[in-house]
């Protein structure tokens, strides 16, 4: 095995055992900070294919918007534990409600990965290595190819950023709405 | 093992012991500097003009009580200080400090001063830079104090609001110099238009220069924007908890995040190592020269200017410097079009 297969497996291994500990965890600070693990070892896994460009832009973005999330977690939950009481007893997960949500939303997930991977044959599509490292040859495709696209997500970020401001700002009286 | 292998290695292992030795150097001075402003001598007992007070300093910390809150978040109480110095340390790998050297012909290939050359070397700062608030956003909360978490969503809200107008100021750089990489950029600059003034970006881009300025003073947390450790409000801000090495770390980690922000503002600039009169070979003298000035600039500013409050910081942040660096980038971007520099 070549130092870059090992790698490659501690990194993938890293982000899997980190994201499923997101979500196993009580404390939300934990979740959000092992999501910052596993976005670091997905920049690693960037690296290994020769993109340190996406590789530092998934730093940049994620970490930049897991500290708004903090902040969230932090100043609007206001908790450090999710519930308290008697529902100690029982892992979050393991609860009848997210339990059955959960259950659906797993199975969906499986259907669409299962159709994903035989539809296209199970083949990644291979990428002209430099396309994707290059700067200049991103930022072609994206805002020359790409640039309806990549308007219309910016406005549909923007609808979201309001929506969040509407939801979430206090009227003069100081109080949440 | 060939020999650039070794010399590679030597010079991180370089790189590594002189981060170590500026944060000692830059305490000491910041000591000196603020006591000379205050019409003080500063330390003047360890060591010929007191120039022993930081090991001294470092001894004291050494011995000192490693104190932990009981209510505290053990693993990330003790993770905290260990992000932070890591943090600082890495992102020094990128910044290029001189030319090539070959080491007196040992190293026929010639060996780039700078521990690692990325082609993206300043987003990878940038990037460092915003992993390392980390560090501070949980010390504060782990400590499990009102102090501590006030000065760590101070951080936090501090860096999310500056870190725009420094990525912008960073962006118009990178427009002129159409790379992505230190070393190309610092390359850029060398010469003189009329023979007399040296081709610096700080000539082409002095807003941006401002900007990155006040926006680097904010990243690391130094007065007048030192509000996460605002001592007047929040008796030491994040590391109120923290003693003995814990808090070294800390200390440590602040010093040497002002060495590499006044490296990358001497890379982006002040045009790196190359400067008139000294040869190319010497061209680490110059950076040298650079970082030392901005460094006093930022002890200068911390010891004459009293602290903002607040909300004037945040205001400031978002209606004053934010506009002008984005009409600074899109002014650049225009001129940069039309006169394709």
């Amino acid at each position: 095995m070549t130092a870059e297969t090992v790698l490659f497996y501690v990194f993938a291994a890293v982000a899997v055992v980190a994201s499923m500990l997101v979500i196993a965890q009580r404390n939300p600070i934990h979740s959000v900070l092992l999501l910052i693990a596993s976005f670091g070892a997905l920049s690693g896994l960037y690296v290994l294919l020769e993109a340190p460009f996406v590789a530092v832009i998934q730093i940049i973005v994620y970490a930049g918007a897991i500290m708004v999330l903090f902040l969230f977690v932090v100043m609007l939950l206001n908790a450090p534990h999710e519930e308290t009481g008697h529902d100690l007893a029982v892992h979050p997960l393991l609860r009848p409600g997210p339990l059955r949500v959960g259950g659906v939303l797993a199975a969906a997930l499986v259907v669409e990965l299962v159709w994903a991977l035989t539809a296209h044959g199970g083949e990644s599509g291979a990428f002209p290595s430099g396309a994707v490292s290059s700067v200049a040859a991103i930022g072609r495709s994206l805002f020359r190819d790409y640039s309806f696209q990549f308007e219309v997500t910016s406005v549909l970020i923007l609808v979201a950023m309001v929506g969040a401001v509407v939801l979430a700002s206090r009227g003069p009286t100081g109080r949440a709405r | 093992m060939t020999p650039l292998l070794i010399a590679q290695i030597g010079l991180t292992l370089f790189v590594f012991v002189m981060l170590l030795n500026s944060a000692a150097i830059m305490v000491y001075v910041e000591r000196k500097v603020a006591a000379r402003l205050q019409q003080r001598l500063g330390p003047t007992l360890a060591g010929p003009r007191g120039m022993l007070q930081p090991l001294a300093d470092i001894v004291k910390l050494m011995f000192k009580e490693e104190l932990r809150p009981a209510a505290s978040d053990w693993l990330l109480f003790s993770l905290a200080p260990i992000i932070s110095a890591t943090c600082a340390f890495a992102a020094f790998a990128v910044v290029p400090f001189g030319g090539s050297t070959t080491l007196f012909g040992l190293v026929p290939d010639g060996l780039p001063l700078q521990v690692a050359d990325v082609n993206v070397a300043v987003l990878v700062i940038f990037a460092i830079a915003s992993m390392g608030v980390y560090g501070i956003v949980l010390a504060g909360w782990s400590s499990n104090s009102k102090y501590s978490l006030l000065g760590a969503l101070r951080s936090s809200a501090q860096m999310i609001s500056y870190e725009l107008s420094y990525g912008m100021a960073l962006a118009s750089v990178l427009v002129i110099a159409n790379s992505l990489s230190l070393t190309d950029v610092v390359n850029r600059q060398a010469g003189a238009w009329l023979g007399v003034i040296p081709r610096w970006y700080v000539f082409l881009q002095p807003i941006g220069f401002l900007i990155f300025m006040t926006a680097g003073i904010a990243e690391t947390n130094r007065a007048p924007f030192d509000f996460p450790e605002a001592e007047q409000e929040l008796v030491a801000g994040y590391h109120t908890e923290y003693s003995s090495m814990r808090f070294a770390m800390f200390f440590m980690a602040e010093y040497i995040n002002m060495v590499t922000v006044s490296a990358v503002a001497a890379d982006l600039y002040l045009g790196g190592w190359h400067g008139p009169l000294l040869p190319e070979s010497l061209g680490w003298v110059w950076f040298l020269i650079k970082i030392a000035a901005i460094l006093f600039f930022y002890v200068w500013m911390r010891w004459t200017l009293p602290r903002y409050r607040y909300d004037q910081l945040m205001a400031f942040g978002w209606k004053v410097l934010l506009p002008l660096s984005v009409v600074n980038l899109i002014a650049t971007s225009a001129a940069v079009l039309y006169f394709g520099l």
